[in-house]
């Protein structure tokens, strides 16, 4: 059964390739769209846990840190490093803005900090000196060209771009770090806001414990102790912001998956259909020699397995060589292709679609005459 | 030979069809994942579509609503409201941030209305007051239907609780759906006062709205001032090029699927038919003729897998849309363009193997049994 199955796929091996690579793009489509969906949630996971901290505070009612106003007093940090357990709070905030040239703007999470929650690793330049001073994500250096040393002007206030990071990108969009002096000079010298207080100056605390202390305990300890305050592990808030993301993307990246899955199921099927259609003649000898229709339609499964096995990696193979290209081209964008769980779930789905595949030429097969085995083709 | 494509098609219906119908569901992916960019970027655009100011003023240096900040001092509201030309100027309060109802969090914009900025409201209603009093607030109809909430229960923004008092129409986005609030409410959860996002400025009969823009910036200080029809296009871009890689990539990818199932359909046909090909040649018909023969073979796969997918987008879409009320697909005349020059490529791209397999059959193996 096995070597019948291989040999058939040799004997023509360019129809064999095509087969395999059409199998290979529907899948490699399946996992870029799941990658593409898994990508969103997992950058809106690392924005939290990047920032770094053991605890966050945030405004009381807030939930998420992505996108959401939260809008902390400035006493609130005396408030929580006077509490027991608590070794230091860095206070965070950050705002949206809008940069680029007429025609080609694109929004960008200005993130401030002070001691701790900035940009991860440079991967070009030097870390902020002064006010001017901005860490730009890789994805705003490509879509505009921008190297260390060029400006960054943001409503008339001139930043200008010390150094470059990566993976600081979310919700379509990346984010620029600067210091607390940088948004005090952009205030002051730039015509963001007539007033100063319309922006949230301390929108989250980044809760550093001291050794030994207990996370719980100290959790409890700043809701009671410090009024209008709602405190997170890091986790619990980049669960929230995934939980949203879901909320966000979850309904339309379902509706494209499942285009995706039928174009395999249709891809899957048409191929396993015109191959049985082309090997009518075969069948027909095998029935001739007292093959049951069970047995061919093994053969059939056998064979369509065999280039899944084929496909499945090829297919993965794609869709990464596609993902590095999306993330090498626009890096604001994230492709989580080989997330294992993504890969069970397509891995599962394909699997289904042959079998389903393989079953819709049997009714072709079992009105196959054994007499068409004495025919010229 | 238009009759031997004709009969070799027809012959094998049930491989074309179904070859066919793969192309066609990989065009549909491609025109659906572009059209939920493009619906998504026409809701964004929906409240100032609907809110049809002529003139939106803004803090000076931002040109957009969506994802924007902006805060200009509310004086400037009446000193507006006076310059010759305008009709009336109505100030809106404007937060980007999350609501939640019914146990689901949702992005929204918050709208904080003042008590005679009806104008600037919700335009059409499913049910309750399109004017919220203090503490109230409402919300899109499609969180109605998915959430199970209705007239009365509460809503939150922050730590602020709000009672839905009615649900509007139209105005539900995936990334921005519009809830609207009082202006003192949206004031008081800000923090702020003193200040207003935009002023929607509706102009005198007659007035040109590009003039009426630029009279306002040259007498009022730090504002930007922009017609309507601008303001809505570079929301529309700015939300349009958000997603514009991504679709084009899987217009790449989805495209070589499409040229992948095309080949492998037209080189099994050929396949299929090497004797056939032999005996055309043994009787003096050129290769030319014979690529012609597959590219048109081609031409007619792609042609109705491409009229399935027009057909589908057109059908299946705006149900989608209905059934999935969270997605808004739109399918455009440019898309559809689009898809038919992809397709023109991916015809002639998919004739290459068979062609080449063409080239190599020998005439002597026609009269071979």
């Amino acid at each position: 059964m096995w070597r019948l199955a291989f040999r058939q796929l040799t004997h023509d091996w360019i129809r064999s390739l095509l087969t395999a690579l059409a199998i290979s793009a529907a899948i490699a489509v399946i996992l870029i769209l799941r990658g593409f969906e898994q990508g969103l949630y997992a950058q809106s996971e690392a924005v939290v846990l990047d920032r770094g901290g053991q605890l966050i505070v945030a405004q009381a009612g807030v939930s998420n840190f992505l996108a959401v106003r939260s809008s902390l007093p400035q006493l609130t940090r005396e408030r929580v490093e006077a509490i027991d357990g608590v070794s230091l709070a860095h206070p965070i905030t950050g705002f949206w803005v809008i940069y680029g040239p007429e025609g080609n703007k694109f929004p960008l999470l200005l993130l401030v900090y002070d001691t701790l929650g900035g940009p991860p690793p440079l991967i070009e330049g030097r870390s902020i000196e002064d006010g001017h001073d901005v860490i730009i994500d890789i994805g705003l250096s490509k879509k505009f060209d921008l190297k260390p040393g060029d400006p960054l002007v943001i409503s008339d206030f001139e930043f200008r771009v010390a150094g470059i990071t990566n993976h600081s990108s979310a919700l379509f969009s990346t984010f620029a770090f600067v210091s607390y002096d940088g948004m005090i000079d952009l205030f002051l010298e730039s015509e963001i806001a007539p007033d100063i207080s319309t922006f949230p100056l301390l929108s989250f605390l980044l809760v550093d414990l001291e050794p030994g202390a207990d996370r719980a305990g100290v959790m409890q300890a700043i809701e009671d102790q410090v009024p209008d305050v709602d405190v997170f592990t890091p986790q619990q808030l980049a669960q929230n912001d995934v939980a949203l993301g879901k909320e966000l993307f979850g309904p339309i990246m379902g509706v494209l998956i499942s285009l995706s899955y039928m174009i395999g199921l249709l891809v899957i099927g048409l191929i396993v259909y015109a191959d049985v259609s082309v090997r009518r003649h075969d069948y027909g000898v095998m029935k001739a020699l007292g093959f049951r229709l069970s047995h061919i339609v093994r053969g059939v499964m056998v064979q369509t397995m065999m280039l899944m096995v084929f496909a499945f990696p090829i297919g993965v193979s794609v869709a990464s060589l596609v993902a590095i290209g999306i993330e090498w081209r626009a890096p604001v964008y994230m492709v989580d292709v080989l997330e294992p769980l993504g890969l069970v779930h397509v891995l599962s789905g394909v699997i289904v679609m042959m079998i389903l595949g393989g079953l819709l030429p049997l009714r072709l097969i079992a009105r196959t005459d054994p007499v068409i085995a004495f025919q010229v083709e | 030979m238009l009759r031997w494509i004709y009969k070799t098609l027809w012959l094998q219906k049930g491989p074309v069809l179904s070859s066919a119908s793969g192309v066609a569901a990989a065009f549909v992916l491609v025109i659906a994942l572009e059209a939920a960019f493009v619906g998504e970027s026409n809701q964004i655009v929906g409240y100032i579509r609907h809110a049809n100011a002529d003139v939106w003023v803004m803090q000076k240096g931002v040109s957009n609503m969506h994802m924007a900040t902006t805060f200009v001092w509310d004086w400037k509201v009446k000193r507006i409201s006076e310059l010759p030309g305008v009709k009336h100027a109505t100030p809106i309060l404007y937060v980007n941030t999350v609501v939640k109802a019914g146990g689901r969090n949702w992005f929204a914009y918050v709208i904080g209305l003042k008590p005679d900025g009806a104008r600037a409201g919700p335009w059409a209603m499913t049910e309750g007051k399109p004017h919220p009093g203090a503490g109230q607030i409402v919300l899109p109809r499609v969180y109605a239907d998915m959430a199970g909430i209705k007239i009365g229960d509460k809503a939150e923004i922050a730590d602020k609780a709000f009672t839905i008092v009615g649900f509007s129409e139209q105005t539900f986005s995936m990334a921005n759906s519009i809830a609207f609030v009082t202006f003192s409410d949206l004031e008081e959860l800000l923090s702020i006062s003193g200040t207003v996002s935009f002023i929607l400025v509706d102009a005198q009969e007659g007035q040109d709205p590009r003039e009426l823009a630029q009279r306002i910036e040259q007498q009022i200080d730090k504002v930007s001032a922009i017609p309507q029809e601008r303001f809505i296009h570079n929301d529309f871009q700015i939300a349009l090029l958000m997603g514009v890689e991504i679709v084009s990539f899987m217009t790449i990818i989805g495209s070589a699927l499409a040229a992948l199932i095309i080949a492998f359909t037209a080189y099994s046909q050929v396949a299929r038919r090497r004797r056939e090909l032999a005996i055309a040649k043994a009787l003096g018909f050129k290769n030319q003729s014979l690529y012609l023969a597959i590219i048109m073979q081609t031409f007619i796969i792609t042609g109705l897998a491409l009229a399935m997918a027009l057909l589908v987008s057109w059908v299946l879409l705006p149900a989608i849309s209905a059934f999935v009320p969270q997605v808004t697909l739109a399918v455009t005349t440019a898309s559809l363009i689009k898809m038919s020059l992809i397709a023109l490529a991916v015809a002639l791209l998919a004739a290459l193997v068979p062609a080449h397999f063409v080239a190599r059959v020998d005439p002597i193996s026609s009269f071979k049994v």
